[in-house]
């Protein structure tokens, strides 16, 4: 049994996840959205709107995070755009809805998107390209705004007054916003995507009592749809929903992604009843935007070991950032947590011997920088054996090593072994992977190109 | 507390604005005084509405048509309260920061702030640090609160205080923050005076930097 699990391939891991079977390891779906366009350097606008600006980001992510699954656009506002709210765009956000075509009528609207429609024809293009790019071993994932979410984008906060004014306006609404997402849904499941999540954030805001009065069926149904497409669904929530998890297992989505808000242990109790699996929650601020590589891996280590205690095989559990990961979360603190997924115990260790507060700087002998014969590249690695971006980085370091024939010195160090752990701290190396160039920090998780790496040796030289 | 006070304190919590309106109407014809109303009747339901919120009984949409009630009956009561020379128990200038244009936490921190018995000058969204500052000169308010739901609008919290500090009134006035991705910690390093993580501590931690 455990030998067929570990042929599965990164996409049929994600699938036997929404297929609720037992796993070798838990999948791993970075939400990079605007994110992606960092590490390429292109601002939230320009990714959101430049198609191919999009897929070269998308692309990145998926070299760089090496991802089971990946989502292709994160932007909750493409429907609302379409169907008349005004966008304010921001460098490194997404555009927020600032206007709100409901807001002062009882209007019920009927027009659906139609494939050409606002930006449709960039993310349905950019969907076609991932799935011919990644398609074969990554599970792509198409994100349509959730019903209730989309309805607030047209209503604006009357929506609110709706649940007790008039509450026959706002069923036809959310009857009309779920239309919708069902035609989004089937343009995207068209385009190639495996998963279908619906990404209703606001859903959070509700009492479990509105939402079965005014969600349950819709949402039932569509979850019904996108099942009977042949394709997996996702129900993405953001906030406090934990009084709702109940009520949003039994509309039925394979999956539900949740945040920091919720106690994934206790969610977990809830959804394992369903047979639903649950998805999050890496905290997006304190830990992926402001936390350290290490706090990164330790969030996901003690997740796994909360869920799967001893050696249980894990079921019903995808781990991802708790939202659309924001602009400027360091690369080292996403390759951290990917490293603690995929290999849990070598991420164990460093996380030990990073708290242990014991680590012996005495037996670690430095080079006298100022003195070597030639540039030396040091390159620290998670292990460049398992980790992607590491093996990339030492991959760089080769590369250059061997295209300069024996000008340069080149050593890895993977903090697998405690020894190294300590060089690391006495170097003041912060994250992984990095290489050093006669003993200072030069490139740290962003793989440079040959040219890049090569002026600095020159500099060094200098 | 007298049966129609009690009216007006059920209409609140149950979010009933006619009940509101007519019972406050009936109380003042009783002869309650505008003071007596709100405090023990409005101010005291949405300090009800406030533990129901932050217990997860009651969410946005409940808090919303409480704080509807109330404004129904204070429709009726600001005339009579300056008249009874009754005085907020202390004045705030809101909005969320520049750049951010999601309301819907500010607006329930605003009105929570209204149902503890402050003056609320709400700047809405997308306000500049400059206009915080103004708003505060011209409303003599002791009070600030700003929020983000944004991780990138966040960086304008730090900027909105330096504004205070430029504009040499950062020691007569207290600044609270909050939004979803702002935590106590954040609070701390740009030097603010508080953190609440949602609308009822906020009105809670109020009271508390002015008393």
């Amino acid at each position: 049994m455990k030998n067929n699990l570990s042929n599965l391939s990164k996409k049929g891991l994600l699938f036997a996840a929404l297929r609720h079977e037992e796993m070798p390891r838990i999948p791993w779906v970075p939400f990079a959205g605007v994110h992606a366009g960092s590490l390429k350097g292109y601002k939230a606008d320009q990714v959101l709107t430049d198609k191919e600006k999009l897929i070269e980001s998308l692309l990145e992510v998926n070299h760089q995070y090496d991802p089971d699954g990946q989502p292709v656009v994160f932007d909750l506002q493409i429907e609302a755009e379409i169907l008349g709210c005004d966008l304010v765009w921001a460098e490194n956000a997404p555009p927020s809805v600032a206007t709100h075509p409901l807001a002062s009528t009882l209007e019920l609207p009927t027009r659906l998107p139609e494939k050409t429609d606002g930006r449709l024809p960039l993310v349905l293009d950019a969907m076609a390209s991932m799935k011919t790019e990644v398609g074969s071993h990554t599970a792509l994932y198409g994100l349509v705004t959730g019903p209730f979410t989309l309805a607030s984008h047209l209503r604006g906060t009357e929506i609110f007054m709706d649940m007790f004014d008039h509450p026959e306006y706002l069923r036809g609404l959310i009857a009309y916003t779920t239309r919708v997402a069902k035609r989004v849904s089937e343009y995207y499941l068209d385009a190639g995507m495996d998963i279908i999540a619906v990404v209703d954030p606001l859903v959070s805001q509700i009492s479990p009592k509105h939402f079965r009065n005014f969600l349950s069926e819709d949402f039932t149904g569509l979850f019904s749809f996108i099942r009977e497409k042949g394709a997996f669904s996702s129900f993405f929530v953001c906030g406090d929903a934990t009084k709702n998890v109940e009520a949003m297992c039994q509309t039925a989505p394979d999956c539900i992604a949740v945040d920091e808000n919720i106690d994934m242990l206790a969610a977990k109790q809830i959804t394992d009843q369903y047979d639903i699996t649950l998805e999050g929650n890496i905290p997006l601020t304190t830990c992926m935007l402001f936390g350290t590589q290490q706090d990164n891996m330790k969030y996901v280590l003690d997740l796994i070991d909360a869920m799967f205690p001893g050696d249980v095989l894990p079921k019903n559990l995808i781990i991802s950032p708790g939202c659309d990961m924001p602009y400027d979360v360091p690369v080292d603190n996403v390759v951290g947590t990917m490293q603690a997924i995929r290999e849990p115990e070598t991420a164990r260790l460093m996380v030990a011997n990073y708290q242990s507060g014991e680590i012996d700087l005495d037996q670690v002998s430095l080079p006298n920088y100022e003195q070597l014969a030639k540039p030396l590249m040091e390159v620290f690695t998670l292990d460049s054996a398992s980790c992607p971006a590491c093996g990339y980085m030492l991959n760089a370091a080769t590369r250059v090593f061997t295209e300069l024939a024996g000008s340069v010195d080149m050593v890895e160090y993977k903090i697998t072994e405690p020894k190294n752990v300590a060089r690391m701290h006495k170097m003041g190396v912060k994250n992984l992977p990095s290489i050093l160039i006669n003993g200072q920090v030069k490139f740290s998780s962003i793989i440079p190109s040959n040219r890049e790496l090569i002026d600095a040796l020159k500099e060094a030289i200098k | 507390m007298s049966a129609t006070i009690q009216e007006i304190y059920t209409g609140v919590v149950e979010g009933d604005r006619d009940q509101v309106v007519e019972a406050v109407q009936q109380a003042l014809n009783e002869g309650d005084s505008a003071e007596t109303i709100l405090k023990q009747g409005m101010m005291a339901a949405m300090g009800e509405v406030g533990r129901l919120f932050e217990e997860g009984e009651y969410f946005v949409p409940e808090l919303l048509v409480a704080a509807r009630a109330m404004q129904g009956g204070m429709d009726i009561l600001r005339p009579l309260l300056v008249a009874e020379d009754v005085e907020p128990v202390g004045k705030i200038v809101i909005g969320t920061v520049k750049g951010d244009l999601h309301d819907i936490g500010k607006n329930l921190v605003s009105m929570m702030m209204q149902g503890a018995g402050f003056e609320v000058t709400d700047l809405g969204t997308d306000v500049a640090p400059e206009k915080f500052v103004d708003a505060v000169k011209t409303s003599g308010a002791n009070l600030v609160a700003m929020s983000a739901l944004l991780t990138t609008t966040m960086a304008n919290m730090p900027a909105t205080i330096a504004a205070f500090d430029q504009a040499g009134i950062r020691d007569k006035v207290k600044i609270m923050i909050g939004g979803a991705p702002v935590t106590d910690q954040f609070a701390q390093k740009i030097g603010a005076d508080g953190y609440a993580p949602d609308a009822n501590q906020a009105a809670r931690l109020a009271l508390s930097l002015i008393a």
